[in-house]
């Protein structure tokens, strides 16, 4: 059944499995671009952002009071005949069914789709008292038939090609299949599953919303299996979470706006069912069906209490974060998650099947801000991802080598810069005097080759500085420069570049030598505490009011100086004013370029192609979308598109170190599109993406040039 | 919500009576070869008329209750209680079993609608719905949106694994009685 892994070496294992299986990698490829694309069409006449702020404030309203709704739920349920039941965990909840199965002296039971059943491992347990189980949703029936657990929310079987799934039919029907065709092999659950249907004693399903003010329970469904599970056998059972309690139908239908539209691109699902109590069924003595409802606690209680993670209790099972990770589509729901898939399963998985099923997946987050731009109720999933490692990590009472090493080096900032010193003559065998890192030496894993790597620069930008940096008599503005590490030591040629564009508009740049990391690496290793070292120094080392911009070049360091450095600090402590302060100056290179700089003069259209590749903490992280790819045309270069422009290209900082196999086939994609796109330059404003980028340009030996925008405007301006 | 409804994979036709949709039904059935039609809720005159058309066509109108005829159900002819134009959905109230086995079971569901019962959308039978739900008694309602459909299966569109294979919508512009 499901094998999690519980350590980094049998994870890494797994993720390499997963690699290597050729159709999963297309399949799901497909699919992450394909939903994208669809979901622009979808919400066309529907105010997303609008609906999804509403439903995540009504939920996170009523999550505290999940007891009350329950109480009001269960009196009005009761009213109408159903039978309503809690379980504190998973084995309660079976151990409940199981007993109502028992009573009602049922052999047979046929089940719909439901995730909390997945949960609380509910067949296992109903197959062990030596009742018969048959799952009926078709991507349910299959991975039953292959014994195997879901791969994604809501298509379970995605990971199965037509070929695999016609093996998987032969084997248990003695039939033989055309497996070529997909219609055919639908038509065979319709010809199997029906007398399944006519003979089962017991219903169960989950359900959607638990509408409290009425007692209804409410399930949104395509195939028609549920609606047969819930009305052929004289027994329903439907097991639902205590989050799936809303206060009203008024509630229900604005989640219903959201769910098919964002879980399978449908307007609406072809059946949205809403049941209360034991409706008639006239294979039962009283002529009424026996119905009851098993509510699920299994930590959703506490959790509701908890002050960082009671948003993920607002989740409603679309699956849209497995759909847009860059991550999932290349290792498939098996190994991206316990039973709950995608970003918010990476989270849940610590709290409904414990620490050991999380310790390795947790770490597999890049931090691309993808799954939070999609989730149809605002959770943060990138943030709860680190909180729950930050968890995880504080459970585990061991620190982990590289938690240690970031909060010895980094808290200190002259020690840190020395060390990148250091670095620059301890790579010079390797990089003999050039700019880039080709071969690495032996005793690194094979699979950290799959880019050059950008030589450490001799001269950091903050010594050049003292030379270069300019005192203007009578500028126009007066900003400071957040560098941020990769400028600073590996691309002090983009700060040049930056101070020859702000000379020729007359603009004072201040670089304070105080600046250090702005800590997001500490932040992704869920090193809070150094984390939020680096964030006091970086504030004081700022005299913010003297300026009218802190502009940093890099996305990442301009996404987590503005919006992480609220999160870092409590209410209480944020060291009042002074954040504030800072972080409402902070602006990035593209944003001033486009609102503040003016530009010399008109220029003429070259032929030159440019091609852009999106940040992920520039597009998502501070929403700047249209405006890059405005200033390359402003600088009077022809802007050519690519495929999935906005997709991460896999860099993540640490995470490239950690999970190479991953990220090198996340870079190969994009530069596949790149380079299908017919551009000579491939542009982008983030160093970090840069050293990415160009480190697989030049390892595949492409003609295509990758620059920072600085460089690309500069070029122009010189 | 002719539109919508035809988006979503649902035949609809415009009719002007009840035995139009009865005629519908019957040559439907002889075109498709199917053998049984299941008619709970229509009243005891059409039915009466279905009837006599099927007897002559050789299509048995099935007795209810139809639990006793699951296995064998091929259409059903309904009346449904609400249009949504916004999605091309029909609200159907089936806390009678024989309504929801007749449009679970059949392979061909046709359903009947007043043109005057087509709402805007989800919000504007909101109160309709609700008042369904805020009585204390047992209730099963349906918001049911074309054929039955799935992509399990590399997420390739099917329609018809469970759920009625055609879903048919007669739209019956104005009700004479």
């Amino acid at each position: 059944m499901i094998k999690t892994a519980q350590n980094m070496k049998s994870y890494k294992k797994q993720i390499r499995q997963a690699l290597a299986d050729s159709f999963l990698r297309s399949a799901l490829d497909e699919f992450n671009t394909v939903y994208r694309a669809n979901r622009a069409s979808v919400y066309k006449e529907i105010d997303f952002k609008g609906l999804r702020d509403a439903i995540a404030e009504n939920k996170d309203s009523l999550i505290p009071f999940f007891e009350i709704l329950f109480e009001e739920f269960k009196s009005n349920a009761q009213k109408a005949g159903a039978i309503v039941h809690r379980a504190q965990d998973a084995r309660q909840a079976n151990e409940i069914i199981a007993r109502i199965a028992k009573e009602n002296r049922v052999k047979t039971i046929i089940k719909s789709k439901s995730m909390t059943a997945e949960e609380t491992f509910l067949n296992n347990h109903l197959e062990k008292q030596g009742f018969i189980v048959t799952e009926t949703d078709l991507g349910e029936w299959i991975i039953q038939l292959k014994k195997e657990g879901p791969s994604h929310m809501v298509m379970p079987a995605i990971h199965l090609s037509r070929y695999q799934v016609g093996e998987v039919f032969e084997k248990n029907t003695d039939l033989k299949f055309d497996s070529e065709n997909i219609d055919k092999l639908v038509k065979v659950a319709r010809h199997e599953l029906r007398p399944k249907f006519l003979e089962a004693d017991m219903g169960i399903s989950g359900a959607n919303f638990a509408v409290a003010d009425s007692g209804t329970l409410g399930l949104v469904t395509n195939e028609g299996n549920m609606r047969l599970t819930t009305t052929l056998p004289r027994v329903h059972v439907a097991l639902v979470g205590f989050d799936k309690l809303v206060a009203d139908l008024g509630s229900a239908l604005r989640i219903l706006k959201l769910l098919p539209r964002n879980a399978t691109g449908q307007a609406i699902t072809s059946y949205v069912t809403w049941i209360k109590g034991a409706n008639q069924s006239l294979n039962t003595a009283s002529g009424k069906k026996i119905m009851h409802i098993v509510f699920l606690d299994n930590g959703r209680l506490s959790l509701s209490k908890d002050s960082v993670f009671s948003t993920s209790l607002r989740c409603i099972r679309c699956g849209a974060c497995a759909n847009v990770c860059p991550i999932y589509s290349k290792v498939g729901g098996h190994k991206y998650g316990h039973v709950y898939i995608g970003a918010i399963g990476l989270i849940l998985t610590l709290f409904y099947h414990g620490r050991d099923n999380d310790r390795a997946i947790v770490k597999n987050c890049i931090n691309c801000q993808a799954c939070k731009e999609v989730c149809p109720v605002a959770i943060d999933l990138p943030h709860l991802i680190k909180k729950t490692y930050a968890r995880v990590i504080k459970e585990e009472g061991k620190v982990p080598v590289k938690n240690f090493m970031l909060a010895k080096l980094m808290t200190s900032r002259k020690l840190f810069h020395f060390i990148l010193r250091m670095a620059y003559l301890a790579q010079q065998p390797l990089s003999k005097g050039q700019p880039m890192i080709r071969h690495l030496p032996f005793f690194v894993d094979k699979d950290h080759g799959f880019r050059s790597l950008p030589a450490i620069a001799k001269t950091p930008l903050r010594d050049i500085w003292k030379r270069i940096g300019p005192e203007l008599k009578n500028p126009s503005r007066k900003i400071a420069l957040f560098a941020g590490c990769a400028i600073d030591f590996v691309y002090p040629g983009q700060g040049k570049d930056f101070l020859t564009l702000m000379k020729n508009a007359n603009i004072q740049v201040d670089f304070p030598m105080d600046q250090t990391c702005c800590g997001l690496p500490a932040m992704m290793a869920a090193e809070e505490k150094t984390a939020k070292d680096l964030a006091i120094q970086n504030i004081h080392a700022f005299v913010a009011k003297e300026y009218d911009y802190i502009l940093t070049m890099c996305a990442s360091c301009a996404s987590h100086l503005t919006h992480n450095y609220k999160k870092i600090f409590s209410k209480d402590e944020a060291s009042g004013r002074k954040l504030t302060l800072f972080t409402d100056k902070i602006i990035d290179f593209s944003s001033f370029m486009d609102q503040v700089y003016t530009f010399s003069q008109p220029h003429q259209n070259i032929e030159t192609k440019v091609a852009y590749h999106a940040p992920c903490h520039l597009c998502r992280g501070l929403h700047m979308t249209d405006e890059p790819r405005a200033l390359i045309q402003k600088a009077g270069y022809t802007y050519v598109s690519s495929k999935d422009e906005d997709v991460c290209c896999g860099f993540g900082g640490s995470y490239s170190v950690d999970f190479p196999e991953i990220s090198s086939e996340i870079l190969k994609k994009k530069l596949d599109n790149v380079e299908a796109s017919g551009a000579d330059i491939l542009v982008t404003d983030c160093p970090g993406c840069v050293m990415q980028l160009s480190g697989g340009m030049d390892k595949r030996k492409s003609h295509i040039k990758v620059l920072h925008l600085v460089e690309l405007l500069a070029k122009k301006e010189s | 919500m002719s539109e919508k409804a035809a988006g979503v994979g649902t035949i609809v036709h415009e009719i002007s009576c009840v035995s139009e949709a009865i005629q519908y039904a019957v040559d439907l059935n002889r075109k498709e070869k199917m053998r049984t039609i299941a008619c709970p809720g229509l009243d005891p005159k059409d039915r009466d008329s279905l009837q006599k058309l099927c007897h002559s066509s050789g299509i048995n109108v099935l007795e209810e209750p139809l639990r006793d005829h699951a296995g064998c159900l091929d259409t059903s002819l309904t009346w449904v209680d609400y249009g949504i134009a916004e999605t091309g959905s029909l609200m159907l109230a089936s806390d009678v079993e024989d309504i929801r086995m007749a449009t679970m079971l059949a392979k061909i569901h046709i359903a009947i609608l007043p043109i005057t019962k087509i709402r805007l959308n989800t919000e504007s039978i909101e109160t309709e719905l609700d008042d369904i739900l805020k009585n204390n008694a047992p209730s099963y309602t349906a918001f049911i949106t074309g054929p039955s459909r799935t992509a399990d299966i590399e997420r390739v569109l099917a329609i018809g694994v469970h759920g009625p294979i055609e879903l048919h919508l007669l739209l019956i512009k104005e009700m004479t009685s």
